[in-house]
């Protein structure tokens, strides 16, 4: 049920990168708020989620833009791995591990996007990549981090205020 | 452990979603997607495009931005013509071969299309028109600014819709020559959108403010159409080459509408 919320808010992430991202560039970059927020979706709500999510915005976004189907599917892939450090508990705050995650994903996902580019005949300038995009893409999606983090932050944390809580006696609330 | 089943059998669906589509068993998937998606992505653009202006001109009032946009359609407009007229004036002048390949060619039918989107990649430099095949347009034609300039080239066209690669894609090279000095280089995007002319004989004369426009070597492109203006010229005097830094000419970040040149078939669509 709550997948009927959640498929149409990613496919319409998915949009506003194709649609709308490409008009604000910084560092000569565009930002993949479909990737930042599948970070935040999973280092807040869990991987399981997002683990259903990958497939259908990488999918969607792939069959709106030149990429081969798939290569978004793969390059968004290592969020699942790279979110098990949330169970780790780093740090107290849950924001410092998922700018880190964002990073991370970032730079995982332009290298295999890149990969999958060159084996299709399609491949970009490996030398110059690094420093032109992939590392000021890490960071303009690091930057834009809050603006996503914040309301899954919020809305998960109403969703469970509002779920009816379970007493048991002698343990108190669960 | 069930991560790892869940990243075995999405990456293998992964892969095989790559390999269909790459022999285009997913074209009409993406013509379906593309159909049903671009209501809402024209919707965006339209929203992002003023916030887009609004901070790039925050401290510009809107007819300053109005009156700029305009001239710079007219600029774009008198450089598009005085390439025209300085290649016809060469024409005329010296080579009476080239009076026959403008002669042969017949005159020009262009189709208006609306830019719906751009491909977000980083790594690549694409946007989407709503022409397609069935619309009569191909791939290798040729995809024009409304002031005359060359955008780009079809690299895809699906039944209603088209990707069209820009000049600017670090994969584009294109044939070209310096109309003041007849130097003729290969013009090639960059990451990030730049531009710049390579191979360029270093005894040729290279000026920033030289007029660059496509060759027509090859047979892939037409003669004459206008890519842009030389910025900044490199090479020191024991090169081999010069590249020149090139300002294109159109306004690629911010089209709207682009005119598909139909009648220019290129010599590799040709059939021998």
């Amino acid at each position: 049920m709550r997948y009927l919320l959640f498929v149409p808010l990613i496919l319409f992430a998915a949009l506003a990168q194709v649609a709308a991202a490409p008009y604000f560039p910084l560092l000569g970059v565009t930002a993949n708020p479909l990737l930042v927020l599948l970070v935040c979706w999973a280092m807040v709500r869990g991987p399981e989620e997002t683990m259903a999510l990958i497939p259908v915005a990488g999918i969607f976004k792939d069959l709106i833009t030149t990429d081969p189907v798939g290569a978004s599917v793969l390059a968004l892939l290592p969020i699942v791995p790279l979110a098990a450090i949330r169970e780790r508990r780093p740090t107290e705050s849950e924001f410092l591990p998922t700018l880190a995650v964002v990073a991370a994903a970032s730079l995982s996902y332009h290298l295999i996007y890149m990969i999958v580019l060159t084996a299709v005949g399609d491949g970009p300038p490996w030398l110059q990549s690094p420093v032109r995009v992939i590392l000021p893409a890490a960071l303009f999606n690091a930057l834009i981090t809050p603006i996503f983090y914040l309301p899954v932050r919020w809305a998960t944390t109403l969703a469970e205020m509002a779920r009816p809580s379970m007493s048991v006696p002698g343990l108190g609330e669960r | 452990m069930r991560t790892l089943v869940w990243l075995l059998v999405v990456g293998l669906l992964a892969l095989l979603g790559i390999a269909l589509s790459q022999q285009g068993a997913l074209d009409p998937l993406r013509n379906f997607a593309l159909t049903v998606a671009s209501p809402f992505q024209r919707g965006l653009r339209a929203a992002a495009s003023p916030a887009a202006d609004f901070l790039d001109n925050v401290a510009e009032r809107q007819d300053l931005e109005e009156e700029n946009r305009l001239l710079r359609q007219q600029i774009e407009e008198l450089t598009a013509e005085i390439a025209r007229l300085k290649e016809s004036e060469f024409t005329a002048a010296d080579l009476a071969e080239l009076a026959e390949v403008e002669n042969s060619r017949p005159d020009d039918e262009f189709l208006v299309a609306r830019v719906i989107a751009r491909d977000p990649s980083n790594l690549k430099e694409r946007l989407a028109i709503d022409r397609g095949s069935d619309d009569g347009v191909a791939e290798g034609m040729v995809v024009m600014s409304e002031g005359a300039s060359m955008v780009g080239v079809v690299s895809k066209a699906l039944s209603d819709f088209a990707w069209v690669t820009l000049i600017t894609d670090p994969n584009s090279n294109v044939n070209a020559m310096l109309l003041e000095s007849r130097a003729q280089g290969v013009v090639g995007g960059s990451l990030n959108g730049g531009l710049h002319m390579d191979l360029i004989p270093q005894d040729a004369e290279v000026e920033p403010g030289n007029t660059v426009a496509t060759s027509g070597l090859g047979g892939n492109l037409p003669q004459a159409l206008l890519i842009g203006q030389v910025t900044s010229v490199r090479g020191e005097p024991q090169d081999v080459f010069k590249t020149a830094e090139i300002k294109p000419a159109a306004s690629l970040s911010r089209l709207e509408n682009v005119l598909v040149l139909t009648s220019f078939r290129a010599a590799r669509l040709m059939s021998p």
